[in-house]
């Protein structure tokens, strides 16, 4: 079963987040709650957990792009 | 909420009690003949001198007041007389210990504070440093009018200099040490390490913390003295200062080199009364001063209650503090005793207390007392002693003699030159960007949030004209932003703080990635001390820092009224320039959050005299005013709009320049081009003009001319009257309620100036004299572009009238009536 991180609602403003850093890699075993990334909006910075225990998949959002509030950043297989 | 410091719960939620420092009092129990051998016979003599050179000018004082006359010489002595009669041995004993470079700030009862450090400077100084520090000050002229009139060589013209320099300030003479603009309550002079006096009490508290904190970061050696009064312990910014100089960041997190505690010495000159309120059984719950320490850290801030008659006494506990307080350990409080023997002031008649308590104090008198020790212990003959007296009061009077002689010792000529106070307001001075690099924690293109700025497009339009998201394109947060990044970077003097400054990037993330790469002492979070976090700015400057600090929101100018107002905005003028105040106080404007988090008082700032005020409203705008501000010699409040934070550029094609540049402070910037109609905004209403201007262009055929005011203070109003000479209409927009706002000040001077050019009276929209309310309901509140229509078709050109499209149908006059 496949697990999507996504990017979290931020606050009634806020519609989109730059992906700063990846802290994990695809392949990675995680566990639930880990820290796998770190977004920026315009205003915060703030830590994703992993939703789910497993390994990370392919990353759909690499470092330095930007994703929309809702959007997948990866998978958890 | 640094991570490095968790939270245990298990640790937190233990059992057991609070432990206090131990807090002495009286303990002092040196043998006078260790003293004796200590200081010397000369030193010891010179301790009587002192206070008895004390006791004498503010006798003279006195006199000038009660009789109009002092041996024999007559003046009217218009102003204060704070004396300290009866608390010599307090100021000596503590100069006794000080060093030169050690820097005091001074009560509002600050002649003896004054005096007694000058005249331990003197005697500590070198012939030649003495020469120097006369021979500079104002090219030498206060030296030359000394020599000239009262006369002297060496260490008793150094004296004669302090005399006089102090007397002439009282007395408000153009050669007053602070060029009279200080006057009684007030008077300093650097060079001998006497820093402001206070009219305001306990405000030195803040002052002389963030003087310490420069003295730290500095690395130049010596201390900070905060004097105040016990009535002083009543005040919320004393607290807060006592605070600010014992946080635990300084032993928790910050670097090696500039670990442990602020060395500031809080001495509250205990002479039982806040004026003619008892501090101890009366009005304050302490009984005895010095508990407080033990309210403050665990250390109890070294706190001592010391016999203030006793000028040794008082030596050795400053002494003691002093050497914690250069090991890091500060800050430290003494609790001096010693009871003032005249009144508050010269109209004080002593309601408040009995004959009795004041004759059971006369053997407590520090100068009968110690000059009875000495004659005892053979230090020195009766005979000695009244010599003394009579070659001090030959000083003393020739130095009046002088000072009141206005051939000698003029005021200001004010009506030779009636701006003459005026052009001391500010330095109008700025620096250049100092070259190198200060030492960073890493570089900032190591930092993600500021990496993420220069990826953004400089403008606010895209390739095909659409306009950008605030994650695409710059803002004026980020604007606001590059200039701070500019001078943090390579202006090692300056700091910046407030609440939630670091990890938290301020609350609204204007530094967001700063506390990547700036260690803890150039950036960190304060206390929610409003007070403190603008007193300590106010001296972290006086010291010789620049200090960029920060109050949340706006709303909170409140809770550091005094520290704004009095302090920030006046030590420029009131050291007739010998000082300067490099602070940035940014504040920003909110909306959404109602009546207490939501309110424009740019104007409340403007009315003070000494702040320069910015509001800007684009990113180009914020960038190049922010690198102004930080590049003044003088005090700025810089006003930031919330609702702006993430908007883009939208005015100029070839965007925010990546290179760091300023934008002269005072000069307005037409944002669009019109014939019809001129309208002025401030802040946010910028944008609000500019939809009703391009509705009017729609539906009306009129054309505004859009400028923003970008600068309150300074301002020039040339622009804006070009822009009338064309229009022949003005409408001034601002969110802050109408009554008493900038906007009015803008309209009544416009009116003025081009009577001649005008249609119509100008007109000001603001928002109602009523509190902000809720998100729900700001549209009714703050100006919208329907409100501008209105105006415009309604008054200035009714031909074109429309049906109403705001709701603003109200009768300001009737309103006025209920005070709204």
């Amino acid at each position: 079963m496949s697990t999507p991180i996504l990017v979290p609602q931020l606050g009634n403003e806020i519609t989109e987040a730059e992906v700063t850093e990846w802290l994990k890699s695809p392949g990675d075993a995680i566990e639930q709650g880990e820290l796998i990334a770190v977004i920026t909006t315009t205003k915060m910075s703030m830590e994703i957990e992993a939703p789910a225990s497993g390994t990370l998949g392919a990353i759909v959002v690499p470092e330095g792009e930007l994703a929309e509030v809702g959007a997948t950043l990866a998978t958890i297989e | 909420m640094p991570k490095t410091l968790a939270v245990d719960p298990e640790k937190t939620m233990q059992r057991g009690e609070v432990a206090f420092a131990r807090v002495p009092v009286h303990a002092y129990d040196t043998p006078f003949a260790d003293e004796r051998r200590a200081y010397g016979d000369e030193g010891l003599r010179a301790a009587l001198r002192h206070m008895i050179v004390i006791r004498e000018f503010e006798t003279m004082l006195g006199t000038f007041k009660a009789t109009g006359a002092y041996e024999g010489i007559a003046y009217t002595y218009k102003g204060p007389a704070h004396l300290s009669l009866g608390q010599e041995g307090a100021a000596v004993g503590a100069a006794l210990a000080l060093e030169p470079d050690d820097h005091i700030f001074g009560s509002h009862r600050s002649h003896g504070e004054f005096l007694a450090k000058g005249l331990s400077a003197i005697d500590k100084m070198d012939a030649s440093r003495l020469e120097t520090i006369m021979d500079e000050h104002k090219g030498g002229a206060l030296k030359r009018l000394v020599s000239e009139h009262v006369g002297g060589t060496g260490k008793t013209l150094a004296e004669n200099f302090l005399l006089f320099g102090l007397l002439a300030e009282i007395f408000m003479r153009e050669s007053g040490f602070n060029g009279g603009m200080g006057g009684s309550m007030h008077a300093f002079f650097p060079p001998f390490g006497t820093y402001p006096n206070n009219a305001i009490v306990g405000a030195s508290a803040g002052i002389a913390t963030g003087a310490a904190l420069r003295k730290k970061l500095a690395g130049n050696g010596g201390i900070c003295v905060a004097n105040a009064g016990d009535g002083s312990t009543g005040c919320g910014p004393v607290w807060e200062a006592m605070n600010f100089a014992a946080m635990a960041q300084y032993d928790t997190l910050w670097d090696d080199a500039v670990k442990g505690g602020l060395p500031v010495l809080f001495f509250f000159n205990n002479n039982f009364y806040a004026m003619g309120g008892q501090t101890s059984g009366e009005t304050m719950g302490w009984e005895r001063l010095s508990r407080i320490g033990a309210a403050v850290n665990p250390a109890s801030m070294h706190a001592e209650t010391v016999d203030g008659s006793n000028p040794l006494a008082v030596a050795d506990a400053v002494h003691r503090k002093r050497a914690l307080l250069l090991e890091g350990k500060g800050p430290a409080l003494l609790d001096v005793e010693c009871y003032r023997i005249s009144g508050h002031s010269t109209t004080d008649a002593n309601v408040y207390r009995t004959r009795q308590e004041l004759k059971a104090w006369e053997r407590f008198d520090p100068i009968s007392r110690f000059g009875t020790q000495l004659v005892e212990a053979g230090v020195l003959g009766q005979d000695d002693v009244e010599q003394m007296r009579e070659e001090v009061r030959r000083a003393i009077t020739a130095v009046t003699r002088a000072v009141v002689d206005p051939e000698i010792a003029p005021v200001i000529d004010i009506p030779a030159d009636p701006t003459a106070i005026g052009k001391l307001m500010f330095s109008n001075t700025e620096i250049d960007l100092p070259e190198g690099q200060a030492p960073l924690l890493k570089q900032p293109e190591e930092s993600a949030p500021i990496r993420q700025i220069a990826r953004k497009a400089r403008t606010g339009k895209g390739e095909d004209g659409e306009a950008l998201s605030p994650m695409r394109a710059v803002t004026v947060r980020d604007g606001l932003f590059e200039s701070v990044l500019a001078h943090m970077t390579c202006d090692e003097r300056l700091v910046a703080y407030g609440e939630e400054c670091r990890e938290w990037g301020g609350a609204f993330g204007v530094y967001r990635g700063l506390s990547d790469i700036m260690p803890y002492h150039r950036l960190f979070n304060s206390p929610i001390s409003e007070a403190a976090i603008v007193a300590t700015a106010v001296g972290y400057a006086l010291e010789g820092g620049r200090a960029l600090v920060e109050l949340m929101y706006g709303d909170f100018i409140g809770r550091a009224g005094d520290e704004i107002f009095n302090q920030m905005a006046k030590w420029q003028s009131m050291s007739a320039g010998e000082l300067q105040v490099p602070v940035v106080l940014r504040c920003s404007v909110g909306s959404k959050y109602g009546a207490q988090h939501s309110q424009d008082w740019s104007a409340l700032i403007s009315h003070m005299p000494g702040l320069k005020v910015l509001y800007p409203a684009t990113p180009y705008d914020a960038k190049g005013l922010m690198a102004s501000a930080l590049a003044s010699n003088d005090p700025v409040v810089m006003f930031e709009s919330q609702r702006l934070y993430d908007t883009v550029e939208q005015f100029r094609t070839d965007g925010v320049p990546e290179d760091y540049y300023r934008i002269p402070m005072g000069e307005p910037d037409i944002k669009r081009q019109g014939k019809d109609v001129t309208v002025l905004t401030i802040g946010p209403a910028l944008y609000t003009a500019i939809k009703a201007a391009d509705t009017l262009e729609e539906t009306a055929n009129l054309s505004c001319e859009v400028i923003d005011v970008r600068s309150l203070v300074p301002f020039n109003y040339e622009k804006v009257l070009e822009s009338v000479k064309k229009t022949g209409h003005l409408l001034i927009v601002t969110e802050a309620s109408e009554r008493g706002s900038f906007a009015m000040t803008l309209s009544a001077n416009v009116a003025r100036f081009a009577f001649a050019d005008l249609k119509a009276a100008p007109r000001v929209l603001g928002s109602p004299n009523w509190i902000v309310p809720g998100a729900e309901m700001e549209q009714t509140y703050f100006p919208q572009p329907a409100d501008i229509i209105d105006i415009v078709t309604g008054e200035f050109y009714p031909e074109r009238r429309s049906n109403r499209l705001g709701i603003r149908n109200w009768d300001d006059i009737e309103l006025s009536k209920l005070g709204i």
